[in-house]
């Protein structure tokens, strides 16, 4: 029993580590194919099969007047984007979510909890519904096509995400821990800054981390919102489509893509795990 | 160290309401500098609002709170000096064991030196020398709150060390010797304590003074001895001491005799202005005793049962739909059937309407 349990296990975990890696080691190996490579037949090993080529990555990089698509600025474009609505979102999203938790809030029938679902219900409708205004007021103040529009827009669609998970954290802080600091003669920002903040680590990795997810993969509002002048990862990707689509190139952009979420989620991984989560405070 | 009056407090959590339930009726208290009180109550009649009205965590609906005559009432909590400990550990995750217990003294700006000293003395008192700097979040759920008490000890300028039940997750060796090191304190720093609980042992045997409180009504507040043997209602009668003290429902037959299943017991309370009126007569089970050679105040039994619990036995008797407790000495050799249980005129306490005559 122990022995079949035992393989059965390791079966599984060998099973799902290929269904997960194999996409990846597929998109490497396009990544290094050209266009016989792809279209003459399955082929998988480099050296054996095909023979590695350079041009799926060097397209990338390449000038459009040259035959490429340089992914560069708008790499660095997506990335400034996320990480500044990210780190925005998580620092207001923080504070509006300890004041729902710790304080009660009251304006006629509209109490803590329905703010909260005000600010998950920005997520709940469909992205297109949002499209409209935000073209017109980012039009109206002149930041259509531009960084800081495309920073205000994300920080409109990530704050809830923040305020959602930041909520749901300090509700389980118990609140002794701000009373013990008041009492230890913090007045109650220092309370917030020194004991509740760095006792919420965990939870302000995670809601940074899904943050960053979220801004980095959207496409819908960086196509519509942006047109010559700026240009996000998503948006350039798909320009490389043509109408023989080049597998090579979009595998390998689509692994530059990919590679500083995988970063992130390394990092953030034992956080991730179920001990540091839950034992964050007892 | 404070001297610290409470004057006409209450409390309600929901004062707009146009029928507010109160947390803590209106009552006046004075806490002497230096001394040792423990508030002793059911769970849910006011103890931790009336330690959170202390330390300035709840504003009282009315009244006003005086640390050495002067007001606090609207004084903000971290302005009070005042330490509380909570019933479950409440530590700084994040910090060592030794930040942990500097942290009242850090955000109070003392001077390095003298945050050092403080420490090191409190965790040399709570045996916590050797895990200073350990994370405190590794400790077990006991060291944790000896880190919550060492907070609460640290400073040594404090009005008063007000403590929530904060014993209840310590292992009961420890627990003892706690209590004992935390009387040590008080009589050496003459730190004001007061202890919160609902375990009536440990505020018998910490306080100088007992708070008995019901249903968020301060009943009696005295010393241990005063509560034991002159409890000012049923309820301190039945809350205080184990087990419970005996209450007969009775009548006045004279000017100070009641009368129990027809017996005549005399007391030594003035009964001449309830005769005919429904009291309650209450004695320690401690103060009954078989009869040997009294010849009065004597109450004819029939024995139930006799429970030997180590240092004592526990005599339970009927007498008609009566039942009486007593605890007589493991020695004394009980009777199985009748026997005579003698009533001390001078230990019985009458009660009208459940309030000590």
């Amino acid at each position: 029993m122990g022995k079949l349990y035992k393989f059965l296990k390791y079966f599984f975990i060998t099973f799902w580590a290929v269904f997960v890696v194999a996409p990846f080691l597929w998109a490497l190996t396009t990544s290094f194919k050209d266009f016989n490579s792809v279209n003459g037949g399955a082929t998988y090993i480099p050296w054996v099969d095909f023979e590695p080529k350079l041009e799926g990555w060097r397209v990338l990089i390449k000038s459009p007047a040259n035959g490429g698509v340089d992914i560069i600025e708008p790499y660095f474009n997506s990335l400034f984007v996320t990480c500044t609505a990210s780190l925005i979102s998580i620092v207001l999203g923080t504070l509006s979510a300890y004041a729902l938790s710790r304080f009660t809030f009251k304006a006629g029938f509209v109490k803590n909890n329905d703010i909260t679902f005000f600010f998950i219900s920005q997520r709940i409708m469909p992205p297109i519904v949002l499209s409209i205004p935000f073209f017109l007021f980012l039009g109206a103040i002149n930041l259509l096509d531009s960084l800081i529009g495309l920073i205000i827009v994300y920080i409109v669609l990530l704050m809830p995400i923040a305020v959602w998970i930041m909520v749901d954290f300090f509700n389980k802080v118990p609140r002794e821990i701000d009373e013990t600091a008041l009492i230890d003669g913090c007045n109650p920002y220092q309370a917030f800054f020194k004991v509740v903040l760095p006792n919420s680590i965990p939870g302000l990795i995670v809601a940074g981390m899904f943050c960053i997810i979220f801004g980095w993969i959207d496409f819908f509002f960086a196509f519509i919102l942006t047109f010559t002048e700026v240009q996000l990862l998503p948006v350039k990707i798909v320009a490389l489509n043509s109408s023989i689509t080049p597998w090579w190139s979009l595998s390998a952009s689509a692994l530059v893509s990919v590679a500083p979420l995988i970063i992130v989620a390394f990092i953030v991984e034992r956080y991730l795990s179920k001990g540091n989560l839950s034992g964050a405070i007892k | 160290m404070s001297k610290i009056d409470l004057n006409n407090i209450s409390h309600t959590y929901n004062p707009n309401d146009p029928e507010p339930t109160y947390a803590l009726n209106p009552f006046s208290m004075t806490w002497e500098n230096g001394k040792r009180y423990a508030i002793l109550g059911p769970s849910g009649c006011g103890k931790t609002t009336m330690l959170n009205i202390v330390s300035g965590l709840v504003r009282p609906s009315a009244g006003s709170i005086l640390f050495d005559d002067k007001d606090v009432t609207d004084l903000k909590t971290e302005d009070r000096n005042i330490a509380q400990v909570f019933q479950f550990p409440v530590i700084y995750n994040t910090m060592t064991v030794f930040e942990n217990l500097a942290f009242p003294l850090l955000c109070r700006d003392f001077e390095k030196d003298k945050i050092n000293e403080r420490v090191n003395s409190v965790a040399e008192t709570l045996n916590l020398q050797s895990f200073l700097k350990s994370p405190a979040r590794k400790l077990t759920a006991d060291q944790k709150q000896l880190i919550s008490l060492g907070r609460g000890l640290v400073r040594e300028d404090v009005a008063a060390v007000l403590m929530d039940e904060p014993l209840t997750v310590i292992d009961p060796d420890l627990k003892f010797r706690l209590r004992r090191k935390l009387k040590e304190i008080n009589e050496e720093f003459k730190t004001t304590l007061v202890y919160v609980t609902h375990d009536q042992n440990e505020a018998m045997t910490f306080a100088d003074n007992i708070i008995v409180m019901s249903e968020g009504e301060v009943v009696q507040a005295g010393t241990p001895k005063e509560l034991f043997e002159r409890p000012n209602t049923t309820f301190v009668g039945y809350f205080i001491g184990s087990p419970a003290m005996n209450l007969f429902e009775t009548e006045a037959s004279s000017n100070d005799c009641v009368k129990i299943n027809g017996t005549i017991i005399k007391t030594n309370t003035n009964l001449s202005k309830l005769k005919d009126k429904k009291i309650k007569l209450g004695i320690r089970s401690e103060f009954i005793d078989i009869a040997e050679d009294q010849k009065d105040n004597l109450l004819s039994v029939e024995v139930e049962k006799v429970e030997d619990l180590g240092n004592y036995k526990l005599l339970t008797a009927k007498m008609g739909n009566l039942k009486i407790k007593s605890k007589i000495n493991r020695e004394t050799v009980v009777p199985t059937s009748d026997v005579k249980l003698h009533i001390p005129a001078e230990k019985c306490c009458v009660y009208e309407n459940n309030k000590l005559i």
